[in-house]
């Protein structure tokens, strides 16, 4: 004979239990935190590199980037200046909560004022998994196409900023930035947009006043 | 994909849940699983059936209750089910989500007579 027990309980309670206890952490801490996502090959890593460029001598800032294997994009970002801590995960598709705390324990985050999270290329696993950041922030390039919003809804519709990047290319491609931002913002009428190339560095400055800005408005939350 | 992590969760806590009620095997489960979440059924479903083989849970039924998205319109306040970008009979796209986002264990099921596999890891 079997016999049925409750269970009611969210599957993925565990990541945001523990997202949570990093949420509460970064806020006693002091440190503001971006969730950069995208997919594969939009340019996150390039802007993290402008990034830690322009504003590494400012603000104290870290990175932490995710990738299925290599610490490519880890040094990369180092180079400019500024700690980066590569998380690989394996086949993993996404980062998880738990290792955002590890990797915060080995940059000793609570002597930042800036912590950027370079998720794990993909633009499907990473929405479902909250990290305990303050912000997500959605970068799609523009080669990749204008439907891109439209058929993965929830990274979009989470997100605090979408970032256009590779605009150099868009006259070379059918990338229809206004398609592009009428599927955005049906899912998300906030949403800030900010578009740039971040190889060129053109329109960079928006993005680092769009974070400079967020920052300032955690630390006063 | 994130699927397999997804089904490990359902395997460990199915073990946790069996454990404080005694129970020796877990032989159905049943999860909410709505429209909007990143997770694919049937992926789900044969990455359930390798996390939980060689422990107390293979074998289990799974039982998906898919939950449709449901939208509360923003400008005229209309309940509607749908995708989100079909706008709502007012004109507007989008919405609150009210369902669609669940990815939630209900009940399992089990049963103490069972004998446990041979080589039971859980």
């Amino acid at each position: 004979m079997s016999r049925e027990i409750e269970v009611a309980r969210d599957v993925l309670q565990d990541n945001t239990d523990n997202a949570e206890a990093n949420r509460q952490r970064f806020r006693r801490e002091g440190v503001y935190v971006v969730n950069l996502m995208s997919g594969p090959g939009a340019g996150k890593t390039t802007l993290l590199e402008r990034t830690a460029e322009a504003l590494g001598k400012r603000v104290r800032m870290a990175v932490i980037t995710g990738d299925i294997a290599t610490r490519r994009d880890a040094d990369r970002i180092s180079r400019h200046g500024v700690p980066a801590v590569q998380i690989n995960t394996g086949g993993g598709c996404h980062i998880e909560a738990h290792q955002i705390a590890h990797a915060a324990d080995n940059l000793a985050a609570g002597n930042l004022d800036l912590l950027i999270i370079e998720n794990v290329g993909n633009l499907v696993c990473p929405a479902e998994f909250d990290l305990g950041e303050n912000d997500k922030v959605m970068m799609l390039s523009c080669t990749e196409g204008h439907d891109k919003p439209g058929k993965y809804p929830l990274m979009f519709k989470e997100s605090r900023a979408l970032i256009l990047n590779k605009m150099d290319l868009q006259p070379h491609t059918n990338f229809d930035v206004e398609a592009a931002l009428a599927d955005a913002r049906a899912l998300n009428p906030t949403i800030d947009v900010i578009k740039m190339s971040a190889w060129k560095g053109e329109g960079l400055q928006a993005w680092f006043d769009w974070l400079l800005a967020r920052m300032a408005a955690a630390r006063h939350a | 994909m994130h699927e397999t992590s997804v089904a490990q969760r359902m395997v460990d806590t199915a073990i946790e849940v069996a454990d404080q009620n005694g129970g020796a095997r877990v032989v159905a489960m049943r999860l909410l699983l709505g429209e909007m979440t990143c997770v694919e059924p049937d992926t789900l479903s044969f990455a359930f059936g390798v996390v939980s083989r060689g422990t107390r849970v293979e074998g289990c039924t799974l039982d998906i209750v898919h939950v449709p998205t449901r939208l509360r319109c923003r400008t005229c306040g209309a309940e509607r089910g749908g995708d989100m970008l079909e706008a709502c009979a007012c004109g507007t796209p989008g919405g609150e989500v009210l369902a669609g986002r669940e990815l939630r264990l209900l009940t399992i099921d089990i049963d103490e007579e069972v004998a446990l596999p041979a080589g039971d890891q859980g």
